[in-house]
């Protein structure tokens, strides 16, 4: 239902003006301008970046955007609320230390992974009872957690790194998470990925659950006078963030076999990046699962390029800043033009 | 019916062929009056009767289509506050009082006139000065508090010593007591008689008659942006100038041809209520009956707003009982409500009845998911065709059910806000002013669709400050003055006057007198 709303055909007036052609109806669609920009940027690749195009090279970009792209799944779902999750990156450290001491202490891989993401799962429902409880911004308890559940993470792990030796069967079950590849081929964390991504547009788009954060994030007054529990909506936004950045610190950690209590900072910032190049607007109400996988790829391939080019990593973190100011301003200039809100 | 008012005292404001048309819309519309410098002058109206327009345009928050403004005698060239206030000496105290919360009260009143050099102001001399003000105006308070832990009275009182800092000759006062208890408002009218002493020359914006009567030398009325009347205040009764408010020739101009239903003692009252007392309204007691329309009619700040929503469970009632069809009923939530097949139809339809960024179909779906959902999967085909049948039956011009909300005019989101609420067939509409905001055609459909569900059997509750709107759909019309319940009018006495008479409190000046 939802997905007609945001690629929703323009005015009665620009329609009959433009006879409602199909090419304009994509146009219009919120995840258009995103979407050829990723284009754009992909014709770039393959004239500047030698090696890009290739299956192999795809592959790999895949394997890099994954943990991200989990976790901006998640993210999603809360900034539709029309709230923020900044503690994301702690929450992936936290899942990833949690995970790495079960497994150091042989607790059999699935209930460590289990455990990782229960971790997340935990902080989010925490993230949500103090915003709806306490009627504080979210942006506020985030950057709080941000930091208590990162000094968590650090306390766990004693400030010592956790490394998990591969010669230990379970370690290399555990391994084949993020490292292991279905058919040979498919990296697994992709897997999770496009899993992952499905499973939350079937949410967002095809459930109650999906309509009703849409209503939530776009009036919360209206939505309340309809019947609809608002804070149990938003805190289940929460959990979903917190969970998807548990289960991306789990996959992190089976990926390198080793984490340390600072590991995930700063992710927060990019898949709350990706959700924005996605199209959601912060004021809530608007956004799609497939505008964030967008956002996400958008994010990986610039990156790739940049690498491919042999340029610092320096400049790949000013690149990705500007791209999210051009991006958000393509698109209200856009927006303006058509008249669509 | 009018005398020449005032014309001995020189002019403190004047103004001439003064209007203001939003597009078609005429807010203000040829308006010519004459303020004499040192008086105090009521100018009184209905909602949307062109008071604000005026004032706004005084203060210089908006600017005239056409006519002149001139304020002892120097013609005003520019609109916009900083003008009017440095150069004409003309302040406002508005209704939305706008402070800087987390400052002191001296640094509030100062503000713009700070002693001292402009970049570091001496700040010893601020307080004073801040303290001189108030005692002039016999306000005891600390300059040094923080804003924010004053009463809403206090801080009116501060805007008005903050207007004196900035030595201003003419006061707006913009229904300054509709946020008063009535021992706080006997405070305003000690500083308002101190101002009048002062020389200071006020225009008093206000519905309630008592004061006006009590305070003003002169009374001017608009109605439908027109200048319609203007007394001397001793020369004139509340009635007269109720008359002129509501205006003698549009009764009459609405259908009324409706028997008024005689409810059967026999069937229960669909709402009963008993002693209702919430935030805003106190001890109410009123039926609606199955297939009756019962009007609520009051000011603004009545509480008739606040009755609705928490009838609905939107906010909550602090004591008294409801009754649903003879049955207990109590609303912790709107949840609740519509469970029990309430509907509840708000009055600020921006904000609290469409969801802005969602299309027509999901915003008439929204209460009826739970119907068209297959193992938590939502049956889109089945919404579509749910969308497609109730924006039918309300005739909602719409392109398609998927277009967006806000691209519809306001009297089609109502329709379709209403095709959202019939969905549940409800037993019971609370409707918080229908028809704002919609334009002629579709309110005739609405009233139609009302009259419709009643004879259904459905029992409607409205609120709304249109009172011709009410006397038309209504079979008795309950009026409610400050938060209680101070009459009920069957459709065949109530007239415009009458309840207006209710709501201002017109009567209680004459027992006075």
């Amino acid at each position: 239902m939802t997905t007609t709303t945001t690629a929703a055909p323009p005015a009665e007036a620009t329609a009959a003006a433009s006879g409602n052609h199909p090419l304009r109806r994509f146009l219009q669609a919120r995840e258009a301008s995103t979407f050829l920009a990723l284009v754009v940027l992909f014709a770039l690749g393959t004239v500047i970046a030698p090696g890009f195009l290739g299956t192999a090279n795809f592959l790999t970009v895949g394997q890099q955007i994954a943990q991200i792209g989990i976790m901006a799944v998640g993210m999603t779902f809360v900034i539709i609320n029309a709230e923020i999750d900044l503690s994301v990156g702690s929450i992936y450290g936290l899942g990833a230390i949690c995970c790495g001491l079960l497994m150091a202490s042989d607790v059999t891989w699935p209930l460590a992974a289990l455990g990782g993401i229960a971790a997340g799962a935990v902080a989010g429902l925490l993230n949500g009872l103090m915003t709806v409880g306490f009627g504080i911004p979210s942006f506020i308890v985030t950057l709080g957690t941000l930091s208590v559940y990162r000094g968590v993470a650090l306390l766990l792990s004693g400030g010592e790194p956790v490394s998990l030796s591969s010669k230990n069967p379970n370690v290399a079950e555990f391994n084949l998470l993020g490292q292991g590849k279905l058919f040979g081929v498919l990296p697994m964390q992709l897997v999770f990925f496009v899993l992952i991504a499905v499973f939350g547009t079937i949410l967002l788009s095809r459930s109650r659950y999906g309509f009703n954060t849409y209503a939530v994030g776009g009036s919360a007054e209206a939505a309340r006078l309809c019947g609809i529990n608002t804070g149990r909506v938003k805190v289940i936004a929460f959990v979903l963030s917190g969970t998807m950045a548990g289960l991306a610190g789990v996959l992190g950690l089976s990926f390198l076999s080793y984490v340390q209590g600072v590991t995930g900072t700063g992710m927060e910032l990019t898949a709350i990046s990706a959700v924005i190049i996605g199209g959601a607007a912060l004021f809530g109400g608007s956004g799609t699962m497939l505008g964030t996988v967008i956002g996400v790829a958008f994010i990986g391939v610039l990156q790739n390029i940049l690498n491919l080019r042999g340029i610092s990593s320096f400049w790949q973190t000013v690149a990705t800043g500007a791209v999210i100011i051009l991006a958000v301003t393509a698109d209200t200039w856009l927006r303006r033009r058509s008249g669509r809100r | 019916m009018s005398s020449p008012a005032g014309t001995a005292a020189p002019a403190a404001v004047e103004v001439t062929g003064l209007s203001r048309h939003f597009g078609p819309v005429r807010a203000l519309h040829d308006v010519s009056l004459r303020v004499p410098a040192g008086s105090l002058t009521a100018v009184m109206g209905e909602n949307g009767a062109g008071k604000s327009t005026l004032m706004k345009i005084l203060a210089g928050l908006d600017a005239p289509t056409a006519g002149r403004v001139r304020v002892a005698d120097e013609p005003v060239r520019r609109f916009d506050p900083a003008t009017l206030l440095s150069r004409h000496r003309v302040a406002l105290v508005p209704q939305e009082l706008s402070l800087c919360q987390d400052r002191s009260v001296a640094e509030n009143i100062m503000l713009g006139a700070e002693p001292g050099s402009r970049a570091f102001p001496n700040r010893t001399r601020l307080v004073e000065r801040a303290a001189e003000l108030l005692d002039r105006l016999g306000v005891r308070v600390d300059p040094r508090r923080t804003v924010r832990r004053l009463d809403a009275a206090t801080q009116q009182l501060v805007v008005i010593a903050r207007s004196l800092a900035r030595e201003a000759r003419v006061l707006i006062l913009d229904e300054p007591t509709s946020i008063l208890s009535p021992a706080e408002s006997e405070r305003l009218f000690g500083v308002i008689e101190s101002l009048r002493a002062d020389g200071v020359t006020m225009l008093y914006v206000s519905h309630r008659m008592p004061e006006v009567f009590a305070l003003s030398e002169h009374i001017h009325v608009l109605r439908d942006g027109r200048h319609v009347g203007q007394w001397r205040t001793a020369d004139v009764t509340p009635d007269e100038v109720v008359a002129a408010m509501v205006g003698r020739d549009l009764a009459g101009e609405f259908d009324r041809g409706r028997p008024a239903r005689v409810p059967d003692p026999a069937v229960p009252p669909r709402l009963r209520l008993q002693g209702v007392t919430g935030r805003g309204f106190a001890e109410v007691s009123l039926d609606v009956a199955p297939g009756e329309v019962v009007g609520v009619a009051g000011l603004p700040d009545s509480g008739r707003v606040e009755l609705l929503r928490a009838v609905f469970g939107a906010d909550p009632i602090d004591s008294g009982s409801v009754a649903l069809d003879g049955q207990p009923f109590t609303a912790r939530s709107p949840r609740d409500a519509i469970r029990a097949r309430v509907a509840y139809l708000p009055g600020e339809r921006r904000h609290q009845g469409i969801f802005p960024t969602m299309s027509v179909a999901d915003n008439v779906n929204v209460l009826t998911l739970g119907r068209r959902q297959r193992f938590g999967v939502l049956r889109r085909g089945a919404l579509r065709r749910d969308a497609d049948a109730r924006v039918r039956r309300l005739r909602v011009k719409t392109a398609t059910t998927g277009q967006g909300i806000t691209q519809l005019s306001g009297g089609n989101q109502q329709k379709a806000l209403l095709a959202r609420w019939l969905a549940i067939e409800p037993r019971l509409m609370l409707l918080d002013e229908p028809t704002r905001g919609v334009d002629v055609g579709a309110k005739a459909e609405i009233y139609r669709l009302f009259r419709e569900l009643a004879d259904a059997g459905v029992g409607i509750l409205v609120s709304s400050s249109d009172l011709p709107e009410l006397l038309s759909i209504c079979d008795r019309i309950a009026v409610l003055a400050a938060g209680r319940l101070v009459g009920v009018l069957p459709a065949a006495e109530a007239t415009e006057e009458k309840v207006m008479a209710l709501a201002t409190g017109a009567h209680t000046v004459k027992e006075k007198a």
